[in-house]
C-alpha cells in the first residue's frame, strides 16, 4: 500500500498556500492595496468544516490509493471536484457577505492562496484522471462536465460581488465581442496556415534537397519573439497597403487583425510543416510498395494508405498550433487587433490586476478546452490496429 | 505463360538488366537467383510494371504488359515483398482483400475468399480474421502478405525474396507450405531469392543471373550437373550443395570393376594381382570382403600386416547414395569403398576420384 505521491505532494503544497497566503483581498476601492483575509478568516464555520472533511477524506483517499484504484480513482476525482466548487464559491460568498455594508467602489479580489488552491486541485484532477483510465472519452467527458459545473456557478450570480466579475460586469459587451474576435483570429489564421504548411510539408518529403533549407527558415519565424514580429510588420504592410488600394480596401494594412492573422500564419508554419512531414515520413514504405504493386493508384494509396496514417502525427501539429495561437492571439491587441489581450493590456496599463485576469482566464479555458477537443480527435484519428 | 524477350534497364548509362530473354511456362515455379546488384529484382518488378522497361517487351499469355493500364495489370498479377508491407491500420481481413475490393467483388465473396485463404494457409479465420498486424509473428504476416497476394486468384504471382527476413525454423515451414501451395493451386510463380537452398527446395526451373545477364536456365538437376561457367559453378557450390548433389546420385552411377582374390590363394597368386591393379580387395573362404591389400604382401605371414580390414558396416550397396558412400570413405579414411550384393558378395568398387567426376 504505497501513498500517491502526486496526490499527497499537492496536497502539502495547496495546504502550505492555504495557511501562509492571504485567499482574498477587500479594498476600499481599486487603487488602494486593501486589507488581506486568510482562508479561515473569509469561510464561514459551515464552509470551512465542509472544505475540512473533503480535504481529509481527499488526504486518506491519497494515502490508500493503491488499494482500491478504481473506486478510489472515481471518489478522489468527485473530492477534488466538490472542494474545487467549494473553494469558489466561498470566494464569491465571502465577496457578497463582505461588500454588503461597504462603499460602492469597496471590492474584493482573490489573491494567492486562491490560485494556488484552484492549481493544485485541477492538477490533481488531471493526474487521476490519467491514472485511471487510458479512455480520452472519459477524460473528455469529465474536463467538460467539470468546465460546466464552474459555468453553472458562474452564471448562477453566486460570484457576482467578486471584483474580477464586476469588471466582467461593467464590459459585458466588449467581452463577448473581444471572445469572439480571439477566436476568429485564431480560426482565420489556420485555414491559410494549413492550405500553405501541408503542401511546405510534403514539399520537405518529396525534396530532400529542400528539407532543411525549408525547416530553418520557418524555425527563424518560430524564434523570433511574438511583440516583434507583430511590430514589424506593421511597416511593411502599411505600406503595400498604401501602395495598391485594392489590398486597402480588403483590409491590408499597419494595424487590424490582417496583420495578426498574418503573424499567426508564419508561427503556425513551423509546426504544420513539420509534423506534415513526419506524419507521411513515418508512413512504412513497404506498405506503400506493396500498395503500389497490387494495383492501387497514387490516389488510392494518397487516400485509404498515406493520409489515415500520417493523420493522427498532423492532428497533433495543429493541436500544438491551435494551442500556441490561442496564446500568442493575446499580443495581437498590442497591434489593435482586438481580442482577449485588449484586457490584459488596458489592465496592464492601469495595473488593474483583475482587469488583466479578465482577459487572461478565459485566454487559458480556451486553449484548454482546445486542447482538449484536438486530443480527442487525435485519438479518434489513431486506428486501433496503430500503437 | 510469361515471356521476357531482350528485356533491359539502364540506370545512367549503365545496364542494370541486360536483355534478359526468358520464358517462363504456365505453372512453373521460376526462381531468379544471383548476387546482390544482378539485376534480379528489378527483373522482377519489370513484370508487373514496378519500374518502367528501358528496351525490350514482356508478355503475359501473349499480351504486352505495355499495352495496358499499370493498375489494371498488376490487379492480375500477385505481388509479395520481403518486407511483406501489411497496412497497418487494417485488420488481417482487410488486407487480404485488398485486391478483391478494388476489383469490386461482392462483399459476399470476398470473405469466402478470405476465409479460403486463411484456410489454405493454416490459419484459423476466426482467430486471424479480426487481427491487426502488429498483432502476428513474422511468419504470419508473411503468410497472410502471400495469402493477400494470392487473394484476387492472380494468373501470375511475383514473389521478391518473400521469406529472406524470416528465422530458419519459420522459413522452412513457409517453404514446405509455398511448396504445397503451388502444387494446389498451379501458379506460375517466378521467386526470386539469393539462397540457392531454397531454390533448389522450391524450383522447378532456376534462372541463374549475373551483372544484369542471364547465365543459365534449367531445372534445378541439370544447373548442379552441368554448371554453364565457372560463375555458376562459384555460385551455386555455397555450403554443403556439393553434398546436396551427392544425395541424388547412388553409387551404381559411379560403379567400377573391382580387382579380389581369395584369401586361401597362394601368396604367389596375391602378389601377381599387383601387376594389373595397385589395390585388391581380399575375401574370405566363403566370398565375403575382409579388407583392402593396398600394396603386395612380402609373404604369407605378411598378409595380415598389410591387409586394411573393411567390415560388413563399410561396404557399400547400389542403392546407397554417393553422400552415404563418401562419409564412410572419410570416415574409414580410405579412397575406395567395395560394392556388394544382398548377399554380401562383392560386385565392383567405388573410388573416391570417381565420385569426383561429373556423370
Amino acid at each position: 500500500m504505497k501513498p500517491n505521491r502526486v496526490i499527497v505532494t499537492l496536497l502539502v503544497l495547496a495546504l502550505a498556500a492555504t495557511l501562509l497566503l492571504p485567499f482574498a483581498n477587500l479594498a476600499e476601492n481599486r487603487l488602494v492595496s486593501g486589507t488581506p483575509y486568510r482562508f479561515w478568516s473569509a469561510l464561514t464555520t459551515g464552509q470551512l468544516v465542509a472544505a475540512l472533511a473533503l480535504t481529509v477524506s481527499l488526504t486518506g483517499m491519497a494515502v490508500s490509493w493503491y488499494k482500491r484504484p478504481v473506486l478510489n480513482g472515481n471518489a478522489t476525482l468527485v473530492c477534488c471536484l466538490c472542494l474545487l466548487l467549494l473553494v469558489i464559491y466561498a470566494a464569491g460568498d465571502f465577496a457578497t457577505r463582505s461588500l454588503e455594508d461597504a462603499g460602492p467602489a469597496a471590492r474584493v479580489s482573490l489573491s494567492s492562496a486562491f490560485w494556488a488552491q484552484i492549481f493544485c486541485l485541477s492538477l490533481m484532477m488531471i493526474d487521476v484522471l490519467q491514472r485511471m483510465t487510458r479512455s480520452i472519452f472519459m477524460q473528455v467527458f469529465f474536463a467538460l462536465f467539470a468546465f460546466a459545473a464552474v459555468m453553472l456557478l458562474f452564471f448562477s450570480g453566486a460570484l457576482d460581488q467578486l471584483s474580477i466579475m464586476r469588471e466582467y460586469a461593467n464590459r459585458q459587451e466588449a467581452f463577448a465581442g473581444a471572445l469572439v474576435q480571439h477566436m476568429m483570429l485564431v480560426i482565420s489564421a489556420l485555414g491559410p496556415a494549413l492550405v500553405i504548411g501541408v503542401p511546405l510539408g510534403l514539399l520537405a518529403l518529396r525534396r530532400l534537397r529542400l528539407r532543411s533549407g525549408l525547416f530553418s527558415t520557418l524555425n527563424v519565424f518560430q524564434t523570433v519573439p511574438s511583440i516583434a514580429l507583430f511590430g514589424l510588420l506593421v511597416a511593411p504592410l502599411s505600406a503595400l497597403g498604401e501602395a495598391v488600394p485594392l489590398f486597402r480596401d480588403l483590409g491590408i494594412r499597419g494595424i487590424g487583425s490582417t496583420p495578426a492573422i498574418i503573424a499567426l500564419v508564419l508561427y503556425a508554419l513551423l509546426p504544420i510543416a513539420r509534423n506534415t512531414y513526419a506524419g507521411f515520413a513515418q508512413v512504412p514504405t513497404a506498405a506503400i510498395e506493396a500498395a503500389q504493386g497490387m494495383g492501387m493508384t497514387p490516389q488510392q494509396i494518397l487516400w485509404r494508405i498515406e493520409v489515415p496514417l500520417a493523420l493522427p502525427v498532423l492532428l497533433s501539429g495543429l493541436r500544438i498550433v491551435v494551442v500556441q495561437s490561442i496564446g500568442l492571439a493575446v499580443v495581437a491587441a498590442l497591434i489593435g487587433a482586438g481580442g482577449l489581450g485588449t484586457f490584459v493590456f488596458n489592465g496592464l496599463g492601469q495595473y488593474a490586476i483583475d482587469l488583466v485576469l479578465l482577459g487572461a482566464i478565459p485566454t487559458i479555458i480556451l486553449a484548454v478546452l482546445a486542447d482538449c477537443l484536438l486530443q480527442l480527435l487525435v485519438s479518434l484519428s489513431r486506428r486501433k490496429g496503430v500503437t | 505463360m510469361i515471356e521476357l524477350d531482350q528485356v533491359t534497364k539502364t540506370y545512367d548509362g549503365k545496364n542494370v538488366v541486360d536483355s534478359v530473354t526468358l520464358s517462363v511456362d504456365k505453372g512453373d515455379f521460376c526462381v531468379l537467383i544471383g548476387p546482390s546488384g544482378s539485376g534480379k529484382s528489378t527483373t522482377l518488378k519489370m513484370i508487373n510494371r514496378l519500374i518502367p522497361l528501358s528496351g525490350g517487351t514482356i508478355r503475359i499469355e501473349g499480351q504486352d504488359i505495355a499495352s495496358v493500364r499499370a493498375e489494371e495489370l498488376r490487379r492480375r498479377i500477385g505481388y509479395a515483398i520481403q518486407s511483406i508491407g501489411l497496412f497497418p491500420h487494417w485488420t488481417v481481413e482487410q488486407n487480404i482483400a485488398v485486391v478483391p475490393r478494388l476489383l469490386k467483388w461482392s462483399p459476399k465473396r470476398v470473405r469466402e475468399r478470405v476465409e479460403s485463404l486463411l484456410a489454405l494457409f493454416h490459419l484459423e479465420p476466426g482467430q486471424f480474421r479480426d487481427k491487426y498486424p502488429h498483432q502476428l509473428s513474422g511468419g504470419q504476416a508473411q503468410r497472410v502478405g502471400v495469402a493477400r497476394a494470392l487473394a484476387a486468384d492472380p494468373e501470375v504471382l511475383l514473389m521478391d525474396e518473400p521469406f529472406g527476413a524470416l528465422d530458419p525454423i519459420t522459413r522452412d515451414s513457409l517453404q514446405e507450405e509455398m511448396r504445397r501451395v503451388h502444387e494446389e493451386t498451379g501458379k506460375t510463380i517466378v521467386f526470386v531469392t539469393h539462397d540457392m537452398d531454397e531454390a533448389l527446395k522450391l524450383a522447378s526451373r532456376i534462372a541463374i543471373m549475373d551483372e544484369g545477364r542471364l547465365v543459365q536456365v534449367g531445372s534445378p538437376r541439370e544447373i548442379l550437373n552441368s554448371p554453364a561457367n565457372d560463375f555458376v559453378l562459384d555460385f551455386v557450390g555455397q555450403s554443403d550443395l556439393g553434398l546436396k548433389m551427392l544425395a541424388c546420385e547412388s553409387v551404381e552411377t559411379r560403379l567400377e570393376p573391382a580387382a579380389s582374390i581369395s584369401r586361401s590363394a597362394p601368396i604367389e597368386n596375391i602378389r601377381s594381382q599387383f601387376g594389373q591393379a595397385d589395390h585388391v580387395w581380399l575375401l574370405s573362404p566363403e566370398g565375403q570382403v575382409e579388407g583392402l591389400l593396398t600394396e603386395a604382401p612380402g609373404g604369407q605371414d605378411d598378409l595380415d600386416r598389410s591387409l586394411r580390414p573393411l567390415g560388413q558396416e563399410s561396404h557399400a550397396t547400389p542403392e546407397m547414395s554417393l553422400k552415404e558412400a563418401l562419409s564412410h570413405m572419410v570416415w574409414r579414411k580410405t579412397g575406395w569403398l567395395p560394392v556388394v550384393d544382398g548377399d554380401g558378395r562383392l560386385t565392383g568398387e567405388v573410388g573416391l576420384s570417381k565420385v569426383m567426376e561429373r556423370p
